[in-house]
């Protein structure tokens, strides 16, 4: 077989010595051929190969990309997802997927979500532009809550959701939640504190650093001032001068006398003016320590809350009551709303401008890839509405329920409104009355704003422990209302529960002997027939406050007061003297030192401002006596 | 051990067709497209095609292809460093990046991603060079080295084998 262009076989190499009268020579021009661009018939294997990608599409594309869609899902939520089967409608370019699970990314034996069949109708016209616009979605057999037949492996790769994961971990690890106990007073001995975990005593320490170095600085300035130069130069102009007039100087001596006079006094106003300037640097840099210094009583409280909770000490304020109570299931609770609204934000940021994000994972580098946006036109992915029916099969708020979602889009700014879902119960069932979520999610301006609804009625509410009592608390059916605004990085969530059916139960894990304390304390809560929480996480999503009370902390504080009121004020005492004795060692020295330090720079100020005014004055004298009284110092 | 025979094999088969040493270079800076850029992409399609309907060495665009992969993964660093700075950097480029990321069928490139486009980018400025490399390459080899070899008892095994049938019909 030969191709265009080739050399017939027989024929001459092009680069081998030429044969012996076999005609022209291979470099000869006037016989060569004309180059042949085209090889059509490498066409024919071309097709082939094709058909062979399309064979292998045929068996095997449908798999390929249901592990593809596996493993990109997984990274993307953080948590497993697995589908049973997937189906490629080309000719209505549609996707069919059943047996869908979506795993808890916080707990690996439940699925958050589980769908028998999902069609996904899509616009061909975007597919062009690597855009998904959904004009069809059909869902049918979801259900939440329920058990895995086997745990969901953890998502430990990178990615944006396993860190999102682990951030919102180490945000709930951030709150410092008050502990409740009932040692009794009489067993705190002693308290072992260690000066180097005291914030007061490290902010001391900082704080003499920054006073050593202040001082430092000042007196660098001060030393610039070249104060003592200055005076010497005028003394010794004044002594030259001494007893002499325009007479005995002459005219001539009088001029050059007046303008030694004059630039000698300049020399002294310079120097009084950086001497005014240095007194102004330094008010304000002691004013700065002593500013530092107060701070230093705000974190000697927080030191008294640690000592109080390394020994144990109860307290009977009842915010630290509510706190002790309720603090870790609210921040639970919180917790998981803030990370589906951070997946949320990472998957639909607000703006236009050019947006990166991680490449597809292949052999060779990922990269980077960048999406460019413009307006109007389509985003990479918009679901216009979507209206769903789900089973909740597990736990308590069981039963059926009707959804529906707008507008969820990767760029809501070229959507041009917020992402809007609701979820309400369809029908009664055993578990709950009335349930009702609703949210939105804003972020088609810069500042994204996030919120949550969560509102249920007649709900058999979670069991809790008590802490430090073998207890559990079983609200029975209540009310329970969760709202939680994210507004930029400033958080506002408030959860209330509210029961009249509250019960207590033996929790036979925890089972011990009760102390004095704490069976008193016991005999009154566990008389409590009803529950009334409120607790609020606000404030900046880096630095939250948390804040919680109910009825319970009010009948515990009251207790605890009443029982154990005055062992625990002088415990307090003691603790607190021991914080004072162990900050007050490293604080004392840091306020002399400070207070040392304002009293050393009044004193030079107002002695340079002495001695300079003093020298000015001597000047404006010889000026006058030189000149006659004719000329005298502005 | 048996890619790189068949690597010396497409070597030495390159070397003593009977292509001009043009046609070789061309073959072989069309080639390293495919080694040097992420092989799954619209454009390595394009090269694919133009390797197989123009009159250039196809056997020296496979070889190319199996030389410069190794080259690619080395240089990809570089490659991400280029295509960031196309298309996030330059910013007087950006609009063209825009139109381009929301064209019909252009979106499918994959040229918003760094490593695509950073690729795609040094090819194009290295196609020249290597094409001319390539070509210098051969006509030194055929000079010197050529006919030694095409007398050599290894050359005519090679030459006998079943795989040379196949690899004629797309000699130049």
């Amino acid at each position: 077989m030969s191709t265009a262009g080739s050399v017939r076989s027989g024929g001459a190499t092009p680069y081998g010595p030429p044969a012996t009268g076999s005609g022209p020579s291979p470099n000869d021009t006037t016989h060569r051929k004309r180059p042949v661009i085209f090889r059509w018939r490498g066409i024919i294997p071309l097709c082939l190969g094709l058909t062979v990608v399309a064979g292998f599409w045929l068996l095997f594309g449908e798999r390929t990309l249901r592990s593809t869609m596996e493993e990109a899902g997984t990274k993307a939520l953080g948590a497993e997802l697995d589908v049973a089967d997937l189906k490629v409608h080309l000719t209505e370019s549609a996707v069919e997927l059943s047996g869908i699970a979506i795993a808890d990314p916080f707990d690996a034996r439940r699925n958050l979500l589980e769908v028998k069949r999902l069609f996904v109708e899509l616009e061909p016209a975007p597919l062009l532009e690597k855009k998904l616009v959904v004009s069809r979605l059909t869902i049918g057999g979801v259900r939440t809550g329920t058990t895995r037949t086997r745990p969901a492996r953890a998502v430990a790769a990178g990615g944006f959701a396993p860190s999102a994961l682990r951030e919102m971990q180490r945000w709930a690890k951030q709150f410092d939640v008050p502990l409740l106990s009932f040692t009794p007073i009489d067993t705190i001995k002693s308290i072992i504190l260690d000066p180097a975990q005291l914030t007061s005593v490290k902010a001391a320490l900082a704080l003499a650093q920054h006073a050593d170095s202040t001082r430092a600085g000042l007196e660098r300035t001060y030393a610039n001032l070249r104060l003592q130069e200055t005076l010497d130069s005028s003394r010794a102009l004044l002594t030259r001068l001494e007893g002499t007039n325009v007479r005995t100087l002459g005219i001539q001596g009088a001029r050059t006398a007046v303008s030694d006079i004059r630039r000698t006094a300049a020399q002294v106003d310079s120097t009084r003016r950086r001497v005014e300037s240095l007194a102004a640097t330094a008010r304000v840099a002691v004013d700065s320590l002593q500013g530092a210094l107060r701070s230093l009583d705000d974190a000697r409280r927080s030191d008294y809350a640690f000592a109080r909770k390394l020994i144990k000490l109860p307290s009977f304020d009842a915010p630290d009551i509510g706190a002790a109570l309720f603090g870790n299931v609210t921040i639970d609770k919180v917790q998981q709303a803030l990370y589906w609204t951070t997946l949320a934000r990472q998957y639909m940021p607000p703006g236009l401008l050019p947006k990166e994000s991680e490449g597809p994972k292949r052999l060779r580098a990922a990269g980077t890839t960048v999406h460019f946006v413009k307006p109007q036109a389509y985003p990479r992915f918009l679901l216009r509405r979507g209206d769903l029916s789900v089973d909740v099969t597990d736990g308590p708020t069981r039963g059926s329920y009707v959804a529906a979602v707008t507008n969820v889009t990767t760029e809501p700014a070229l959507v041009g409104a917020p992402m809007l879902f609701a979820i309400r119960r369809n029908a009664t069932g055993t578990g709950v009355d009335s349930l009702r979520i609703s949210g939105s999610l804003d972020h088609v301006r810069a500042q994204a704003r996030d919120v949550l609804t969560m509102q249920a009625a007649g709900v058999e509410l979670p069991t809790f422990p008590i802490p430090g009592l073998p207890y559990r608390a079983n609200p029975g059916r209540g009310t329970s209302d969760l709202r939680l605004t994210l507004d930029g990085d400033q958080l506002a969530a408030h959860w209330t529960v509210a029961t009249r059916q509250l019960t207590w139960v033996t929790d036979s894990v925890a089972t011990k002997k009760l102390n004095t304390i704490e069976t008193l304390v016991a005999r009154v809560l566990t008389g409590v027939p009803a529950l009334q929480m409120n607790a609020d996480i606000n404030g900046k999503l880096q630095a939250p406050k948390l804040a919680v009370s109910s009825n319970l902390d009010r009948v515990v504080a009251d207790q605890l007061r009443s029982v154990a009121g005055q062992q625990i004020a002088a415990a307090e005492a003691k603790v607190r003297a021991r914080v004072d004795s162990l900050v007050d060692e490293k604080s004392a020295p840091v306020k002399a030192r400070i207070a040392e330090l304002r009293a050393d720079v009044d004193k030079r100020v107002a002695d340079a401002r002495a001695k300079l005014d003093a020298d000015k004055q001597k000047l404006d004298a010889q000026l006058k006596a030189v000149s006659g009284g004719l000329v005298g110092l502005p | 051990m048996l890619a790189l025979l068949k690597l010396l094999q497409s070597l030495v088969k390159t070397l003593h067709s009977d292509g001009t040493p043009t046609q070789i270079g061309l073959g072989i800076a069309l080639g390293a497209a495919l080694g040097l850029t992420s092989i799954a992409n619209v454009h390595n399609l394009l090269v694919l095609l133009l390797l197989a309907v123009l009159n250039v060495s196809f056997g020296a665009g496979m070889l190319a292809w199996a030389v410069f992969v190794p080259v690619g993964f080395m240089l990809d660093p570089l490659f991400d460093r280029v295509g960031h700075w196309l298309l996030v950097d330059a910013t007087s480029i950006r609009s063209l990046w825009t139109t381009w990321d929301n064209t019909p069928v252009l979106a499918l490139t994959n040229f918003d991603n760094t490593v695509v486009l950073g690729s795609l980018v040094v090819w194009l400025v290295l196609f020249v060079p290597i094409c001319l490399a390539s070509r210098y390459a051969v006509v030194r080899y055929r000079a010197t080295l050529g006919e030694r070899v095409r007398q050599s008892h290894f050359y005519k095994v090679l030459s006998a084998s079943q795989a040379y049938n196949v690899y004629r019909w797309f000699r130049p």
